[in-house]
């Protein structure tokens, strides 16, 4: 293997990374990906067993706490009341993530000049536009144009199913005049490219053997390895290293495949190591011009955790509502409650998302994302026969505000395989969240009654799902003000000015949707904005 | 006395119940105690080691009164026990059939779900689309 220079260095094969690296194919730069975990061929995944179940368990569990496998490095989640799940390797977490791919809303780009919370993005929604619409082409994208939600745009193909769930729901919706929409999703609703189109298996979260969901080990990477772009997987960036002269990025030091320490040099750093693993990495590359670590001058650096905290509550109806056929994700979303009101005791707002139902055995161990497991014996009985085969169910998936407090830090102790040390989550939730969960809690209640539900069931307890950090956002973010903010407003360094961050990281706020998007989208819009740049590219 | 098969098989039988209306195995029934016996998970194992002495230890028969108990008292082993059980039971494709959501077959099959039909979509979005835009747009056009 050459450990030649190259013009663009990109670590982390997920979303983000993949994304840019399509960007940056047309400038015949020599590019190459170094990513911590490997290659999972398709037919390995728990998806084409018949114990699938147990492996959200095990080895592919959305928990690298759990999974604990040589690519993973633990997270030290213990001061926070949510913990965050991913996956390493070429595909990154969208290898188990559901597909569910709203875009966020023009209103969460400003959410200080018309709330007066958090910060404005330095790029507004219609900036952006362009990239989703790329980015749902490259991806595969299914869903209904013409959402009152959004501004016009068209998702390449047609929705998927709905369901008997999704009907029913729509209807109870319907019922109280709220809004609601099929999903978009990045799941294929018609065959593409040699891909299936989804069978409606249900076991997103472990892979999707069908090739139907738009994770970037189908999308992205097959097209990047064809056209030349070099990925070296099992290789784990300790450190990112500086030219102490020039201030500029010089390359890596990482941990191979052969398991020696090795020098990359580039002559530029592209980072996509996901919200975690990004500050995660520049905490760690320390250097004498960079004491607090890289890019930090302005101590933003793991600052500003945002997840999208949520809890669910589910309806009983009459009929067997048929949830577990189709994908795990989401079958309608209603953003009724979207928007800011201020009537409502909190400002922004949030999401009802319907999600399918999980499979029995999930169910039985307390629902995805959740470990309390449903009660044993008569009520047990009772509980499988009466009550999962006839559940639809909501989640309030809410926005949460940046505060500096909920952070990335790194652990005094704990460390993965390679010795480097791990993150540390420090994490509360804010009082507006915690509003808006209760508030999300009735409204849902309210709509699953409308739809018909017999019976409500909700915790009620206050407790948000624990196994609910999918989304990780805000830890370096974007902004004008180098002493506010860790990149510009297309991603590049104020302190470095040849690094690049692209990933959920970037984030200003969090809106309340998915974020994969708009975080390709944005690693798209950054890829363009570094060509149209390329001249002049480090001044 | 009761080999520790017959005695965890009477307690996975109360902690999954059968249905004999609807031919349902209870856990024990399902013969998931020799599996269980065996596990090789030291925590599970020492938790199943701890449950069956401590149900030697009372008088009587399994009842759920017993496994209540067991519940209460050893909480921590009582519960690594029962996610196991689940988990045992659940992956089982002929218990997930009886549960009436099919045997959830495995990639590359699936479910047939139709798509709705345009108008049937058309029909249920219609007062959504009646109500226009509910977005805020302090950037681009008003809405
Ligand atoms: C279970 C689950 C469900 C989800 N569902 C959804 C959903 O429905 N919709 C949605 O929008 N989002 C969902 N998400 C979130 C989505 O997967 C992420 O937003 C997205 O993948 C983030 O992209 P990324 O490029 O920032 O990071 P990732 O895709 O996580 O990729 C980061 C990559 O960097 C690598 N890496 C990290 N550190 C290093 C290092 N030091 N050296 C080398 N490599 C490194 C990692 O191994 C990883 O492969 C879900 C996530 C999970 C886990
Ligand atoms: S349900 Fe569809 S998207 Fe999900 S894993 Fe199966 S084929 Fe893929």
């Amino acid at each position: 293997m050459s450990h030649e220079p190259v013009d663009v260095l990109i670590i982390g094969a997920g979303a983000s990374g993949a994304a840019i690296a399509w960007s940056l194919l047309e400038t015949r730069m020599r590019i190459l990906c170094l990513e911590q975990g490997g290659h999972l061929p398709d037919r390995d995944f728990p998806s084409r067993r018949e114990d699938y179940e147990l492996a959200r368990y095990a080895e592919f569990s959305c928990d690298p706490n759990v999974r604990r496998q040589p690519q993973d490095y633990p997270i030290n989640s213990n001061d926070s009341c949510i913990t965050p799940v991913n996956w390493n390797g070429v595909g990154g977490s969208t290898i188990n993530f559901l597909g569910h791919w709203p875009r966020m809303r023009p209103s969460d780009f400003r959410t200080r000049t018309l709330d007066g919370v958090g910060e404005d993005w330095p790029l507004d929604y219609h900036t952006l536009a362009p990239f989703y619409d790329m980015n749902d082409a490259n991806t595969g994208v299914s869903g209904l144009a013409g959402n009152p939600a959004y501004p016009e745009y068209k998702p390449p193909l047609p929705p998927i199913p709905i369901g008997k769930l999704g009907q029913t729901l729509a209807q109870g919706f319907n019922k109280l005049g709220w809004h609601w929409w099929p999903s978009d999703v990045a799941i294929l609703s018609e065959d593409r490219d040699g891909r299936q189109k989804c069978v409606n298996a249900g076991t997103c979260d472990l892979g999707c053997a069908a090739g139907a969901k738009g994770g970037t080990n189908f999308t992205y990477w097959p097209i990047l390895e064809n056209a030349g772009v070099e990925l070296r997987t099992r290789s784990r960036v300790r450190e990112i290293l500086v030219d102490q002269r020039t201030g500029l990025a010089s390359g890596v030091l990482y941990h191979g495949a052969d398991g020696q320490l090795h020098e990359q040099k580039a002559e530029m750093v592209v980072v996509a190591c996901n919200g975690i693993g990004t500050p995660r990495l520049l905490l760690n590359s320390r250097s004498g011009l960079f004491p607090e670590g890289l890019a930090n001058r302005s101590g933003m650096v793991g600052k500003n955790l945002m997840f999208h905290p949520l809890i669910g509550v589910t309806g009983v109806f009459d009929e067997p509502m048929l949830g577990h056929e189709g994908p795990m994700a989401c079958s309608i979303l209603s953003q009724e409650f979207y928007e800011s009101d201020p009537s409502r005791g909190f400002v922004r707002g949030y999401g009802l998302h319907s999600g399918r139902s999980t499979t029995p055995m999930t169910y039985a161990l307390g629902g995805y994302g959740i470990d309390d497991p449903i009660p044993w014996g008569a009520a047990h009985r009772e509980i499988m026969d009466e009550i999962y085969p006839y559940l639809a169910g909501l989640t309030i998936v809410s926005e949460d505000l940046p505060e500096e407090e909920n952070c990335v830090t790194l652990d005094p102790e704990l460390t993965d395989s390679d010795g480097i040390p791990a993150p540390k989550i420090t994490y509360r939730l804010g009082e507006n969240t915690r509003r808006m969960l209760e508030h999300g809690e009735a409204r849902a209640s309210e709509v699953l009654r409308a739809a018909g539900a017999r019976r409500i069931l909700s915790k009620g307890d206050g407790k948000v799902w624990w196994r609910a950090g999918w989304h990780q956002m805000g830890t370096c973010r974007m902004g004008n003000d180098p002493e506010r903010s860790v990149v510009n407003s297309w991603g590049r360094s104020h302190d470095v000015k040849n690094l690049f961050i692209v990933d959920g990281s970037i984030f200003v706020t969090a809106g309340a949707v998915n974020p994969t998007s708009t975080i390709q989208a944005l690693a798209l819009y950054v890829g363009d904005r570094i060509k149209t740049n390329i001249a002049n590219l480090f001044d | 006395m009761q080999s520790d098969i017959e005695l965890l098989t009477a307690i996975l039988d109360q902690l999954i119940p059968a249905n004999p209306d609807r031919a349902i195995p209870g856990a024990g029934q399902l013969g998931l105690a020799s599996g269980l016996i065996e596990a090789t998970e030291p925590t599970l194992a020492s938790a199943i080691r701890a449950l069956l002495s401590e149900v030697r230890a009372q008088p009587g028969e399994v009842s759920p009164r017993l496994v209540s108990r067991l519940e209460k008292d050893r909480p921590e082993d009582f519960r690594q026990l029962l996610s196991a059980v689940y988990m045992a039971y659940y992956s089982r494709p002929d218990m997930r059939e009886k549960l009436g959501v099919g045997a959830h077959p495995v990639h590359p099959k699936g479910y047939p779900v139709d798509r709705e039909p345009p108008e049937l979509m058309k029909r249920l979005t219609a007062p959504v689309r009646a109500r226009g835009p509910i977005y805020r747009d302090p950037t681009g056009g008003a809405a």
